[in-house]
């Protein structure tokens, strides 16, 4: 590696001659270590799912939770250093707070966004603080039906356009990643940490497109299990746990809330997502699983 | 180049992305005697071995009342300990007194998370050098929960922290099936059982060295949950407990495996 | 003529006399909210057998004038609980906006209570999770409330709260602007106080009486008082919203209307309506 040994390493915010910020990059290293965590936009909502590695037998099965709820549509997963996230989430929360009380209206999720990767982002520009570890997946439903006022009392006057454009749709599922550097886009579909390679080349095998066409949520929820499975490498982890979340419209199953996935779906999901494992595998043979192992190194 | 130059503050990430300062706190926590805790669906027990600079110097506590339903056990530095649990009493009053209730222990564990992790991201502070065992009950039951300097919270069936903890954890690990529907004492039994393993040679659980901790959720008939409220245990009080652990020697667990042993 | 620079562009004294700084005057007291404003009037409840029973009419007033009729005064928190609020209406939405934060916080933590792995366990399914029941609500309120009295800033609201405490019994209690907190079988504030607690002291004075009361019977008491408060108080509507919170949640109905009306004692009141005499 270049940057060992050149000095341009060793504190955070410093641009090394070829204009790049070391630190950020071995953050990015630190999300790598992470367990999977994906995020998957479908026409009808989102989807949340994160792979969490057991690291001890002793710990209680189910109860450590990894993906959090932002306000009551937003949900946050993330890989890397789970502290970093705890801190990410606390911070999360404060900003849709706080738009509540300016606004008296939820946060969107592009707002959220936009928000959290400005606070990545200046903590990339100090040598007194270090970059984030965490690469996080931020997935939202926002409300499609006109939404009344927060403390808003009775139906206030009748007349007049509110703003709204007639014909004009609002709202809908959104997702995006926000990167240690601040860096951040909107995707249909998300993944990050361990297994992000696996997993991105099976989100882009799905149909996420607009709002007619693609999959459901339902059958998000499935690929979600399917890809995280498939993303783990059994060679290196043994045990995880899946842990998945969802948000869908006011129509939905969620009604407009982030959720975690019904236990009967998720084992349902899991159950699916085994099978075609196991039918890879028949499929495809040794050569294959030879391939991956050369991969590692 | 042997000097690592990656490991002097706890903002500067390896190009490995690890932070060594706090891998260097977590050192610390295994520099503190061990401390054993595990829950049932109705108790949650901390069991400690106490350390005395010499013969004749009193021992040094290591399990810590933060409220009527919350109690710790700590290993590493004591004084950061004390912060935290201060920090921890004073969460729980303020709870207790806006709310009239007990405060969830996953909340109360989670806001020691994020303090701690504030001590890692920024120019100037150091990582908590003291890992924690949280034992309580709230609405939900028996709860108990490791806190690490990194700030990571995890709640755990049973865990061991501290020196030489390791061989706990494997008793434990072999017997977690048994913990959930074990009664208070058989609880406790298995605390004491485990800190065994992680004695030296020629060490013994003493009246003098041994620390019980137990809070309970005991349901009451008119379907509410009453807490057994923490109580800590030493001397002549755990006199019983260490006696009806002492004759089962080995206990059938743990013997002459060559585990790994943090030193 | 005074040339010193602080004389500089101002009125001469000797003509136009000294200049009258008092409105610049700093010192005295700093006032906050003085009298509510738009203001909703009684909130009454009862507890019965299973739960409680909380009614308001959609009323808000400002000064004597009925300048909103459609004003909503019973409010859920997370499902669990009822706040109904008299008093000022600015406040009321204040505090609305502030419990609903505090709904959303409780819900993180508490969002997946579901607690999977425990589905087999009766001991966890059965006990109601770790979110704020009405007692602690109505704590917190009563908090609240008496930090914004000691900071000369009062909230200006009379509020009950129904809901369970935490042994799943009936709860219901009150907290006013100055801080003041307590709990009855029956409450109402505002006109409410006068009229129509002692009507429901006829069927739940105490404790062992309201908890021989049906979940029908105590409606029928509270729409009782309902009519009666709008017989008598200038400031009701006969449009109300009514609550009854049970172990199954909260059931909220906003628009409902006052039925049976009978204005016949009216003809034997001196001085109201046509009466000439």
């Amino acid at each position: 590696m270049t940057s060992i040994g050149t000095g341009y390493d060793l504190a955070n915010s410093i641009f090394s001659p070829d204009g790049r910020n070391f630190q950020v990059e071995y953050a990015v290293k630190a999300v790598e270590n992470g367990g999977t965590a994906i995020g998957i936009r479908c026409k009808d909502g989102v989807v949340l799912a994160v792979e969490k590695i057991i690291t001890s037998k002793l710990l209680k099965p189910g109860a450590n939770k990894r993906i959090a709820t932002v306000d009551r549509h937003l949900g946050v997963a993330y890989s890397g250093m789970v502290p970093d996230g705890r801190h990410f989430v606390d911070r999360a929360r404060d900003e849709a707070r706080a738009w509540r009380d300016t606004f008296k209206t939820p946060i969107s999720t592009a707002d959220l966004a936009s928000r959290m990767g400005g606070y990545m982002q200046a903590y990339t520009l100090y040598q007194s603080v270090r970059p984030f570890g965490i690469t996080a997946i931020v997935g939202g439903f926002d409300s499609r039906e006109e939404a009344p006022v927060d403390g808003e009392v009775g139906s206030g006057p009748s007349c007049g356009a509110g703003g709204k454009v007639s014909s004009k749709t609002h709202g809908g599922p959104f997702l995006y990643m926000i990167e240690p550097s601040g860096l951040y886009w909107g995707y249909y579909g998300a993944a990050t940490g361990k297994g992000r390679q696996a997993a991105k080349a099976e989100l882009e095998k799905l149909d996420l497109s607009g709002a007619e066409g693609g999959i459901t949520l339902e059958q998000a929820v499935k690929e979600a299990a399917r890809i995280i499975y498939v993303a783990h490498d059994d060679s290196k982890d043994k045990e995880f746990e899946l842990e998945m979340t969802w948000i869908s419209g006011a129509d939905g199953p969620t009604k407009g809330l982030h959720q975690e996935v019904p236990k009967a779906l998720r084992e349902e999901a899991e159950r699916l997502a085994k099978k075609a494992l196991e039918s890879d595998d028949e499929d495809e043979g040794t050569e294959e699983k030879k391939g991956e192992e050369k991969m590692e190194e | 180049m042997f000097r690592n130059n990656y490991d002097n503050d706890s903002v500067t990430f390896s190009p490995q992305g690890r932070i060594f300062q706090v891998e260097y706190a977590a050192e610390a926590v295994k520099q503190g005697s061990v401390v054993v805790g595990i829950a049932s669906k109705t108790h949650a027990v901390l069991v400690a071995i106490k350390r005395n600079a010499e013969e004749l110097s009193s021992y040094q506590k290591k399990l810590f009342p933060i409220d009527e339903h919350v109690g710790i056990a700590i290993a590493g530095l004591t004084s950061d300990a004390r912060v935290l649990s201060n920090f921890m009493k004073q969460q729980c009053l303020g709870h207790r007194l806006t709310y009239g209730r007990n405060m969830p222990v996953r909340t109360l564990v989670e806001m020691i998370g994020s303090k701690a992790q504030i001590n890692t991201q920024h120019y100037g502070k150091r990582p908590y050098g003291v890992g924690l065992l949280v034992a309580g009950v709230d609405d939900q039951g028996p709860h108990l929960f490791e806190f690490q300097p990194s700030g990571m919270t995890e709640e755990m069936v049973a865990f061991a922290i501290g020196a030489r903890s390791q061989m706990a954890r494997t008793y434990l690990e072999k017997n977690i099936d048994a913990f959930r529907g074990c009664s208070r004492e058989e609880l406790i039994r298995h605390g004491l059982r485990a800190l065994k393993e992680s004695l030296v040679q020629d060490r013994e659980l003493t009246v003098d060295n041994t620390s019980v901790g137990v809070v309970g959720a005991v349901k009451a008939d008119d379907g509410t949950t009453k807490v057994e409220p923490f109580r800590v245990f030493d001397g002549q009080e755990v006199t019983a407990w260490i006696e009806s652990v002492a004759d089962d020697k080995e206990g059938g667990a743990g013997e002459g495996e060559g585990m790994e042993v943090d030193s | 003529m005074d040339h010193r620079p602080q004389a500089w562009g101002r009125p001469r004294d000797d003509i136009y006399g000294a200049y009258d700084a008092s409105y610049l005057q700093t010192s005295g007291p700093k006032t906050a909210t003085q009298s509510p404003v738009v203001t909703g009037t009684s909130v009454i409840a009862i507890k019965f057998k299973d739960g409680i029973v909380m009614a308001a009419d959609n009323l808000a007033s400002y000064g004597s004038l009925a300048r909103f009729t459609d004003v909503k005064r019973l409010r859920t928190f997370l499902d669990t609980s009822v706040v109904g609020f008299g008093g000022d209406v600015s406040d009321m939405q204040f505090l609305d906006r502030h419990l609903k934060e505090l709904a959303i916080d409780e819900a993180y933590e508490h969002n997946d209570d579901q607690q999977q792995q425990d589905d087999d366990d009766s001991h966890h399914k059965s006990t109601p999770g770790t979110a704020l029941n009405a007692a602690n609500l109505h704590k917190y309120l009563q908090k609240l409330m008496y930090r914004r009295r000691n900071d000369f800033d009062p909230l200006w609201n009379q509020i009950l709260v129904g809901g369970l405490d935490a042994a799943r019994k009936p709860f219901l209690a009150s907290v006013d602007l100055r801080g003041t907190a307590f709990t009855s079988p029956s409450l109402a504030t505002g006109f409410g106080a006068a009229l129509a607690q002692p009507i429901m002291r006829r069927y739940a004075a105490t404790d062992e009486d309201a908890a021989r009361l049906t979940r029908e019977q105590a409606v029928d008491v509270v729409k009782e008082c309902m009519k009666v408060l709008f017989y008598r108080d200038a400031r009701s509507l006969d449009r109300y919203s009514i609550a009854v919170v049970t172990k199954d949640g909260v059931e909220l109905s906003e628009d409902e209307q006052l039925e049976r009306q009978s204005w016949a004692f009216a003809e034997r009141i001196r001085g109201y309506g046509t009466q000439t005499v």
